[in-house]
């Protein structure tokens, strides 16, 4: 008969008196042991006699000095249990013991083997464990009994998608407390969609749904169901979850939603695939979160340790782990991290010296091109008075309208740049318009408008507004505008605030594109985040980074576990420029590697063109040069002259191409453009129904000589006006209702049908049954 | 060997006639992944011979996502292949998810397929991930408890050289013997017409193809090319990517049912065979000697065509994430494919989700280039070519003179229809 009591969840023995019914002793020592089990977020340990009686143990947060609490742990064991070097034994575990394990001459117990180990001792009847901790997650399978007893681990650390901080991260946002989140509930709730993914993405949809009105309650009970969906599909792998079911590690103990969640799918689970449940047992009390689930891990040390020879992980005293914490540590960093983001001295003036200038020193250059060299002028052209007196003459005008400022230059029919001007955005694309045609009109003078081409986010609304010739997709206004400076271009690298864009080019065309706008690894407002946080203004961020003589070794990828690696790193000792040099390092990884998915980057070609807001930091310009040169040693690497107004360029070039081939311009003119009148909606019948998130849009309608109207919609607008669509957070949003939509598909189904497809006839007849 | 005698020879004749069994009742189910996306019809064709009634011929659906949550959820298999991944959901589909169910689950391991490049090449084998996909995703439905036999369904997996018609019939037989009771003959009498389905399917297909390209010749206007394994026709696998390059007004063609018939190959291969390049217009060599797998051999021949033929002025490439068989041809084909200029575009990494913002602006890349350069290119490769060649024969009225210059760009621009 089994000596241990198992009581249903709400009941459960303190460990250490299960733990002493549970353990005749096998090759007691003669020392005591301590299990210690150094996690992401907590450290804990757990003391047992000789004979594996337990003693004490305890659990605290160790806010990333895992090494300090550790010693802290280990002095309270000296002073308070007698705890002695060379006479007791101690055991590590967790994703921390590594480093700290031969500094006190314990022994290194793998983690998943230590759960395994107390659970076999405590609970033999279980089947299946889940432990989720801060930064990973595992399950166990057990299968078999007795000598055949068999376990199956699968364990995912790479991404923080179902882990303890990708709910606490969640949960921050939300501006709740870890107190409340542990008390708020996952059943009754209306569930909606939030990635599991990523935990980044999941905050972006955690946001979208408050923003949208649903509330912080069924927020977190979505979150709670993302977890177990996320655990239950990617760590299972074909098996089924038999009972009896232990859940353990912090998340599952702390969070009771979440543990109604693992009751509701996995009672779900064992109906659906007609698993067996004794008749006198209540389904879910099979599924058990025992009081003291976090310290399995460093139970299980014990037990492991009970197996192990006396003079196995003798205590060597805490000298070494006091000397690594003032002295060692930090001469390590140096030894681990890598040096400054630049060789010597004059590496960083030569590089300064081609990348380097300011466009204040220079005088403004044509944009005529010069393949043979870098154009003399750095990026910031915006808001520059005409530079030909009075009047323009005869100009071809691209537009940008982007999400946060709208630019325009014009051009001469020889490709000069004779005026660029700017209008930050007012979230109104006609006012924003009327900003840039007012500044372009005045530069103009008497001269003359040959065409006009936009892009960028509003091109669509606008073109037919204000008469545009072109509204010319965004890839190839930059492609346009990065070929004519370079004409041997292979790839341009746009990296923003909020996303990055690569384009890979051929012949000057297009053929490839990467664009990654979900995840925040590699862009910019990532990199101007962390500089904020260090108070460190972003005109100084490059010159600081360039400071840092040594910087550490970030990991790529995920943001989320960036973050708690920036302060571990912080922790260390490392210093703030230190740490921006090291972000500055490891953005090409993110951009190429994660976000780009380019892992050979010398099938994409030798000649780079650096853009877009990010590259005017040098630090990062510098870390792109080597990090390109260091897979495609002879790469020609420029920034573009005109960085910012590379998408206006791009346009305007399209405009004079389609004026040269005998376009003839349709702008409505100044005055129209100036004198555009509309009137704004913002109603509950403008609200997007096409997704849960339901956009509190806008409707701009225009007054406009040949407009269309909307007499179907249920925000009517007669003949002689045009509606542009606003605030929308995605291009569905675009689209009216379901009116203009069947509009639409009408409209495609009829173009789809005179233009056939071979596809759609083996859909429609390869499957066919009867002929 | 043995000698039939005059009783022997009788008794065999006697017993080789077809005993069709009733299989009016039997409804059988085969998911919709893979190469059935090009055997399709073979299927639908032998079952239909062994007397299975069509409507108890169930295709699973289109892959999506739902599919996989709700069907194949904890099922799945380790496997960084996709199209292999999904395969669970398909199976959950046909296994749990029919209002009335299905009596055989028939999921062929495909050996090696049809193609219309046989005997130019070393083999026509398909990919052995995507042959052995059945059996790693039937370990998810096998793994604890039967799920087949709990719900009362017969596994079929029979391993299938459809590339080899003469191994067919023993391999089917052997595979198929137990789950519908077969005899030799009649199994005989069903691959041949599982065959003449697929041919004439096939034949239909190619047909088309080749009035799309007639239309487009005599038109002067562009079309695009589709170069993908024949599952990324499958919506949520190739998420219609090319759809959204119709709704701009261009025809699609796809590669494995470009035209076969030698007038017009032998008009487009014309000057390659002359100079000893190739010795047929179906011959690789000169571009892929290592050419035993069936897809990727067909891709490289679509290349070559693709290059040839002025009215594809244009070619998608769509690829799977981390395909290892697509992996070596991304480099040539596209060589291949703008040695003449024609435009090369390359969707890669397809995986579960559409990456539709990227999709969206990339489409819209696409019909800039098309509009622009199309009618240069077109002229550019009929240049290359002898004469006006079959396509503008026959009944089809006179060809228009080509423009000299382009057309005005707006008219061209009103062409083009905006989707969102």
């Amino acid at each position: 008969m089994s000596l241990i009591q198992i009581k249903g969840t709400g009941g459960e023995e303190p460990i250490s008196q299960m733990i002493s019914a549970a353990m005749p002793m096998r090759s007691a020592g003669v020392g005591k042991l301590c299990g210690m089990d150094v996690g992401s977020t907590t450290c804990k340990y757990v003391l047992a006699s000789p004979e594996g009686h337990i003693i004490a143990q305890a659990y605290e947060r160790h806010n990333t000095r895992q090494a300090e609490k550790v010693l802290d742990f280990l002095n309270r064991l000296e002073v308070e249990h007698g705890f002695s070097p060379e006479t007791d034994r101690v055991f590590f575990t967790g994703s921390g013991a590594g480093l700290i394990a031969p500094l006190v001459g314990a022994k290194v117990v793998q983690e998943v083997v230590a759960v395994a180990a107390a659970v076999e001792k405590l609970h033999p009847s279980v089947r299946f464990v889940s432990e989720i901790g801060g930064e990973d997650m595992k399950t166990i399978f057990f299968n078999g009994d007795g000598p055949s007893k068999s376990k199956q681990v699968l364990m995912q650390s790479a991404c923080s998608g179902g882990t303890g901080t990708f709910i606490e991260k969640t949960a921050r946002k939300l501006e709740v407390p870890l107190e409340k989140l542990s008390q708020m509930s996952y059943l009754g709730h209306t569930l909606h969609k939030v990635s599991s993914k990523c935990g980044i993405f999941a905050e972006a949809d955690a946001n979208t749904l408050l923003k949208a009105g649903v509330t912080v309650d069924e927020i977190i009970a979505s979150l709670f169901e993302a977890v177990v969906y996320q655990n239950l599909a990617t760590l299972t792998k074909g098996n089924t979850p038999q009972p009896e079911i232990l859940l353990l590690g912090g998340p599952n103990l702390f969070f009771s939603g979440l543990q109604e969640a693992w009751r509701h799918h996995l009672q779900k689970v064992w109906k659906e695939r007609k698993v067996a449940i004794p008749d006198d047992k209540d389904p879910s009390a099979l599924i058990r979160v025992p009081d003291n689930a976090l310290y399995y891990a460093a139970q299980g040390c014990i037990e492991v340790g009970l197996r192990e020879q006396a003079h196995i992980g003798l205590y060597k005293g805490a000298k070494k782990l006091r000397w690594w914490i003032e002295e060692g540590q930090h001469e390590e960093k140096k030894k681990q991290g890598r040096g400054g983001l630049w060789a010597d001295i004059e590496e960083l003036e030569s590089f300064r010296s081609r990348y380097a200038e300011t466009p204040s020193t220079k005088p403004q250059p044509d944009i005529a091109p010069k393949p043979s060299a870098q154009p003399k002028v750095a990026p910031g052209l915006v808001g520059i008075a005409p530079v030909r007196g009075k009047g323009l003459g005869r100009v071809v005008v691209g537009c940008d309208f982007g999400s946060t400022t709208a630019k325009a230059v014009c051009l001469s029919p020889e490709k000069e740049m004779l005026f660029s001007c700017y209008a930050l955005s007012k979230g109104n694309p006609i006012e924003d318009a009327k900003l840039l045609f007012r500044q372009i009109r005045e530069a103009l003078g008497d001269g003359q408008m040959l065409s006009l081409a936009i892009t960028g986010y509003g091109k669509d609304l606008l073109k037919n507004i204000l008469g545009a010739d072109c509204a010319v997709v965004e890839t190839i206004a930059h492609a346009s505008a990065g070929v004519h400076f370079f004409p041997d271009a292979d790839c341009i690298c746009d990296v923003g605030g909020v996303d990055v864009k690569i384009m890979i080019l051929n012949n000057g065309k297009v053929t490839d594109f990467r664009l990654n706008s979900q995840c925040s690894s590699g862009n910019g407002a990532f990199l101007q985040g962390v500089a904020e946080r260090f108070g460190i203004p972003l005109s100084e961020m490059a010159d600081g980074a360039f400071r840092a003589q040594a910087m550490p070794q970030l990991s790529m990828g995920c943001g989320v576990f960036l973050q708690s690696d920036i302060v571990n790193q912080q922790r260390k000792g490392w210093q703030a420029e230190e740490i921006l040099a090291g972000l500055c390092a490891i953005l090409p990884l993110n951009v190429w590697i994660y976000a780009g998915n380019l892992n050979n980057l010398t099938s994409v070609g030798k000649k780079y063109i650096l853009q877009g807001g990010t590259h005017k930091n040098l630090a990062v310009v510098k870390t792109q040069v080597d990090f390109i040169k260091s897979k495609v040693p002879d790469a020609d690497i420029v920034v573009h002259p005109y960085s910012g107004e590379a998408g206006a360029i791009g346009a305007a070039l399209v405009a004079l191409d389609w004026w040269e081939r005998g376009g003839r311009t349709g702008f409505r003119g100044f005055e129209v453009v100036e004198n555009l009148s509309y009137k704004t909606a913002t109603s509950v019948e403008t609200v997007c129904h096409w997704c849960p998130v339901n956009c509190q849009r806008s409707f701009i309608d225009v007054e406009l000589l040949g407009g269309k109207g909307r007499t179907w919609s249920k925000v009517p607008l007669s003949e002689g006006w045009e509606r542009v669509i606003v605030n929308n957070s995605c291009p569905k949003g675009l689209v009216e209702d379901l009116n203009e939509m069947k509009a639409i598909k009408a409209e495609i189904e009829k173009t789809k049908n005179a233009y056939p497809n071979i596809a759609d006839m083996v859909r429609n007849e390869g499957f066919l049954r009867a002929h | 060997m043995r000698i039939p005698t005059l009783p022997t020879w009788f008794a065999t004749k006697a017993s080789s006639a077809p005993t069709k069994k009733d299989r009016s009742q039997v409804r059988v189910g085969i998911p919709k992944v893979l190469n059935v996306w090009s055997t399709h019809q073979f299927w639908v064709g032998f079952l239909k011979a062994l007397g299975v009634q069509p409507e108890n011929i169930i295709f699973s659906s289109d892959t999506s996502e739902e599919q996989g949550r709700e069907h194949g959820k904890g099922r799945g298999t380790v496997d960084c292949c996709y199209p292999v991944k999904c395969i669970s959901g398909h199976y959950g589909e046909l296994v749990f998810g029919q209002k009335k169910k299905i009596n055989v689950l028939l999921s062929p391991m495909l050996y090696s397929i049809p193609s219309v490049l046989r005997g130019n090449v070393v083999d026509t084998l398909t990919c052995t991930r995507v042959m052995a996909g059945p059996e790693s995703v039937k370990a998810g439905f096998l793994k604890e408890r039967d799920v087949f036999a709990e719900q009362g369904i017969k596994y079929a997996s029979p391993f299938v050289s459809l590339g080899d018609p003469h191994c067919v019939t023993d391999q089917l037989y052997d595979g198929l013997k137990d789950v519908f009771e077969l005899d030799k003959k009649e199994t005989e009498h069903a691959v041949a017409a599982g065959y003449a389905a697929l041919d004439a399917f096939n034949a239909k297909a190619r047909g088309q193809s080749r009035k799309i390209l007639e239309w487009c010749a005599i038109n002067q206007k562009p079309c695009i090319l589709v170069m993908a394994r024949p599952y990324h026709m499958d919506t949520g696998i190739g998420h219609e990517i090319e759809g959204e390059l119709q709704a701009h007004g261009y025809p699609v063609l796809w590669l494995q049912y470009l035209p076969g018939d030698l007038d017009l190959l032998n008009w487009l291969f014309e000057e390659d065979m002359r100079i000893g390049r190739c010795k047929n217009p179906f011959d690789i060599n000169d571009v892929w000697t290592s050419s035993y797998s069936s897809n990727t051999n067909e891709i490289m021949w679509g290349a070559k065509v693709a290059a040839r033929c002025p009215w594809i002025t244009c070619v998608v490439r769509l690829s799977s994430y981390e395909c290892g068989m697509d992996q070596p041809t991304f480099t040539p084909a596209q060589k291949i494919v703008e040695a003449t200029g024609t435009l090369f575009f390359k969707f890669g990494d397809l995986d579960s989700t559409k990456p539709a913002g990227s999709v969206r602006i990339r489409i819209e890349t696409i019909t800039h280039y098309l509009s622009k350069y199309s009618e240069d290119i077109i002229r550019k490769k009929r240049a290359y070519l002898s004469d006006q060649g079959p396509l503008l024969e026959g009944e089809w009225p006179e060809r228009p003179e080509v423009e000299a210059e382009s057309p005005a760009p707006q008219e061209q621009q009103e062409q083009v229809i905006s989707v969102v």
